[in-house]
C-alpha cells in the first residue's frame, strides 16, 4: 500500500509534469516504484522523453526500463502500435530475453488472441516456472475471457505456491465475493488481516462479507470488526458507521426475546448515528432528511 | 572517534598528524576496497534458479510468521483452523518428519553448483578482510591511534591496544587495529548510500550467514511450527466496541 507521504509527493510532482515543469524522469521512477496505475500518464510522459532523441540519451541504461514500463502502459491504454514499436526497439537490444518475451505475449493478450498467448505464457513457464507475473496474467486472462471458475483454479494453485502475496488474496476475495461464494471470501479476507492487521479496508471488507452471511454470531463479529474500522479510521470511514447500525437493528431483531446485550449495543449504534448526522449536516446536508428517516426506522425496527 | 588536542592532568595529547595519516587513510581504504568488492561480486555471481520447494518454503514460514503476528486479530476459530492447517501431524505444512531434516545439509555439499557459490561468497569476503588486516597490523602498529569517548574496562586492553606495550596507558587509548575493526563494521551506512540502498555490502550479515547456511529451511519450519504452537489466541476485537465508542464521543464533542 502506498503511504500517504509518497501519495501527496507522487500528486506534486504529477502536478509539477503536467504543468510543464520538468521532472518527468523522477516522476515515472516514482511510479515504477510505487507500483501504481497511472497508464496515460506514463504514457503521454514516457513518449515524450523517449521520442526527445536529447534525453533519451541522458538515461543511458534506464532507457530500456523505461521502453518497457512505457510498453506497459500503452497496452493499458490500447495504443497497441506505440507497444508494437518498443517492444520491437527492445527485441532487437536484447534477442534473447525472457522478460522481453513475456512483453510480446502481453502485447498478443491485449489484441484479444487468447490461444496465441495462452501458448506463449505456457512455453514462457515450461522454462521458468516460477515466474509470479506469469502466473498471474493467465488468471487475468481467464478472467478477462469470463472463465471465472478456470481463473479461481490457476488463483489456487498460485497461491498454493507463492501463499505470501497478499495482492493475490485479495484478487481471489473480490472474485468470490462476485460470485456470492461469501465463506470462502471471508477466508481470504481473514488472510488479508492476518498479513497486515492494520489495514481497515480488509477488516470493513470482511465486516461486510460477515455480514451478508448473516446468522447470530456472524453478526456480532461483523459488529466488531466495523468497530475496529472505525477505530483504525478514526470515526472517518462512513461506511463502518452505516455497517455498527446496520449490525445492531439486526442483531436486536435476531435477539429479541433475551435483553442481555442490549445496553452496550445501543450506545455504539446511538453514537454512530450521531457521528453521521454531523457528517451529512457537513457534506451533504440537503440528504440529511433522507438519513433521518432511514436512522429512524432501524432504531425503530429494533 | 575522539583524537584529544586539549590537554588535561590525565589526557595524552595525540599528534594531528595521526588523524591526518592513519585514520583518514584507513577509512578511505576501506570504502574503496569495499566498492571494489562491489564490483567484482557483480561480475562473479551466477544467476541462480530459485528451487521450486525452496520458494514454496519461504512462503510458507512468511504465512506462518503472518499467522503468529495477526493472530489477535481474526476469530478464535479460524486461527484454530489454520493453527491445525500448519501444524498438523499428519500433513501439516510445517511438519517436517525426521528423515528428512538431514536433506539440506547433505544437498549443501553434494551439489557443485552450491558448493561453489558459497565459496565465491566466502573468499571475496575473507581475502580483502585479511589483506586489510595484515596491512594495518604491519604499517600501522605501535602507538595510540585514537580514544575512545568513553571508560572501558581493562578486559578490553588486549584486543584494542595490542601494539602499545604500556600498561598504565588508559584502556581508552586505542590502537588503529580497533579503528579499522570499527570501520569494518560502520561503513554499511555508508555502502548503502554509495551503492543503492540495496547492494550495501554487509559484513556482519555474511557473517552470520556463515554460521548458518545449511540448516535454514528445515529448523525454519520446525520453529515456526513450535511457535504457532505456543502461541495462544487473545481476540483483541471485543476491545475494539469500546475503543470506537470513545473515538466516536471524540469526534462528536
Amino acid at each position: 500500500m502506498v503511504t500517504k507521504s509518497e501519495e501527496t509527493q507522487l500528486n506534486s510532482l504529477e502536478n509539477q509534469v503536467d504543468n510543464g515543469g520538468g521532472g518527468a524522469w523522477e516522476y515515472l521512477c516514482l511510479i515504477r516504484k510505487l507500483k501504481v496505475r497511472r497508464s496515460d500518464k506514463v504514457l503521454k510522459h514516457g513518449l515524450s522523453i523517449l521520442n526527445d532523441p536529447k534525453q533519451r540519451s541522458t538515461l543511458g541504461n534506464e532507457e530500456w526500463t523505461l521502453y518497457e514500463q512505457v510498453a506497459v502502459a500503452a497496452m493499458d491504454c490500447q495504443c497497441l502500435d506505440v507497444a508494437k514499436d518498443c517492444i520491437k526497439v527492445l527485441r532487437k537490444r536484447f534477442p534473447e530475453s525472457k522478460r522481453v518475451g513475456r512483453l510480446e505475449a502481453m502485447l498478443l493478450e491485449a489484441k484479444g488472441s487468447w490461444e496465441l498467448a495462452e501458448k506463449a505464457y505456457t512455453s514462457l513457464l515450461e522454462d521458468n516456472p516460477l515466474d509470479q507475473i506469469i502466473h498471474k496474467r493467465r488468471v487475468a486472462m481467464a478472467k478477462a475471457q469470463g472463465n471465472i471458475s478456470v481463473a479461481i483454479e490457476w488463483l489456487n494453485k498460485y497461491l498454493e505456491t507463492f501463499m505470501a502475496d497478499h495482492d493475490a488474496w485479495r484478487e481471489l476475495a473480490e472474485i468470490y465475493v462476485s460470485l456470492q461464494m461469501y465463506k470462502q471470501a471471508a477466508f481470504c479476507y481473514e488472510e488479508l488481516i492476518l498479513s497486515q492487521p492494520t489495514v481497515p479496508l480488509y477488516h470493513l471488507a470482511y465486516a461486510d462479507v460477515l455480514y451478508t452471511l448473516g446468522g447470530l454470531e456472524n453478526l456480532q463479529t461483523a459488529k466488531k470488526y466495523y468497530a475496529s474500522t472505525i477505530d483504525l479510521t478514526g470515526g472517518k470511514n462512513t461506511r463502518a458507521l452505516f455497517g455498527i447500525c446496520l449490525c445492531t437493528s439486526a442483531l436486536t431483531q435476531l435477539t429479541k426475546g433475551k435483553n442481555k446485550e442490549d445496553k452496550e449495543g445501543s450506545q455504539l449504534q446511538s453514537l454512530a448515528a450521531k457521528v453521521l448526522e454531523k457528517d451529512y449536516k457537513q457534506r451533504a446536508p440537503d440528504k440529511l432528511p433522507q438519513l433521518t428517516t432511514a436512522l429512524n426506522s432501524l432504531t425503530l425496527s429494533s | 572517534m575522539h583524537v584529544g588536542i586539549r590537554a588535561m592532568a590525565e589526557d595524552l595529547v595525540l599528534d594531528t598528524a595521526i588523524r591526518d595519516w592513519v585514520l583518514i587513510p584507513l577509512s578511505v581504504v576501506m570504502v574503496l576496497i569495499g566498492v571494489l568488492r562491489y564490483f567484482v561480486s557483480m561480475l562473479l555471481c551466477s544467476s541462480q534458479t530459485p528451487d521450486a520447494k525452496i520458494v514454496k518454503e519461504g512462503q510458507v514460514i512468511l504465512r506462518a510468521r503472518n499467522l503468529r503476528t495477526g493472530a489477535n486479530f481474526v476469530p478464535s476459530k479460524s486461527f484454530r483452523l489454520r493453527k491445525i492447517y500448519f501444524c498438523n501431524e499428519e500433513n501439516g505444512l510445517l511438519f517436517v518428519p525426521k528423515g528428512q531434516v538431514q536433506n539440506p545439509q547433505a544437498q549443501m555439499f553434494s551439489d557443485p553448483n552450491m558448493a561453489m557459490d558459497m565459496m565465491k561468497k566466502n573468499l571475496s569476503m575473507i581475502i580483502p578482510q585479511t589483506l586489510t588486516f595484515a596491512w594495518v597490523n604491519f604499517f600501522f602498529s605501535g602507538f595510540v591511534a585514537a580514544k575512545i569517548p568513553f571508560p572501558l574496562t581493562q578486559r578490553f586492553r588486549s584486543m584494542l591496544q595490542n601494539g602499545i606495550d604500556l600498561s598504565t596507558v588508559d584502556v581508552s587509548y586505542v590502537s588503529s587495529r580497533s579503528w579499522y575493526f570499527l570501520n569494518l563494521f560502520g561503513l554499511r551506512g555508508l555502502f548503502s548510500l554509495i551503492l543503492g540502498e540495496e547492494n550495501a555490502v554487509d559484513d556482519t550479515q555474511r557473517m552470520m550467514q556463515m554460521g548458518g547456511f545449511g540448516f535454514d529451511p528445515s529448523k525454519g519450519l520446525s520453529a515456526e511450527k513450535d511457535n504457532i504452537d505456543i502461541t495462544q489466541h487473545d481476540w483483541a476485537l471485543p476491545y475494539c466496541e469500546q475503543r470506537a465508542e470513545a473515538v466516536l464521543r471524540k469526534v462528536i464533542s
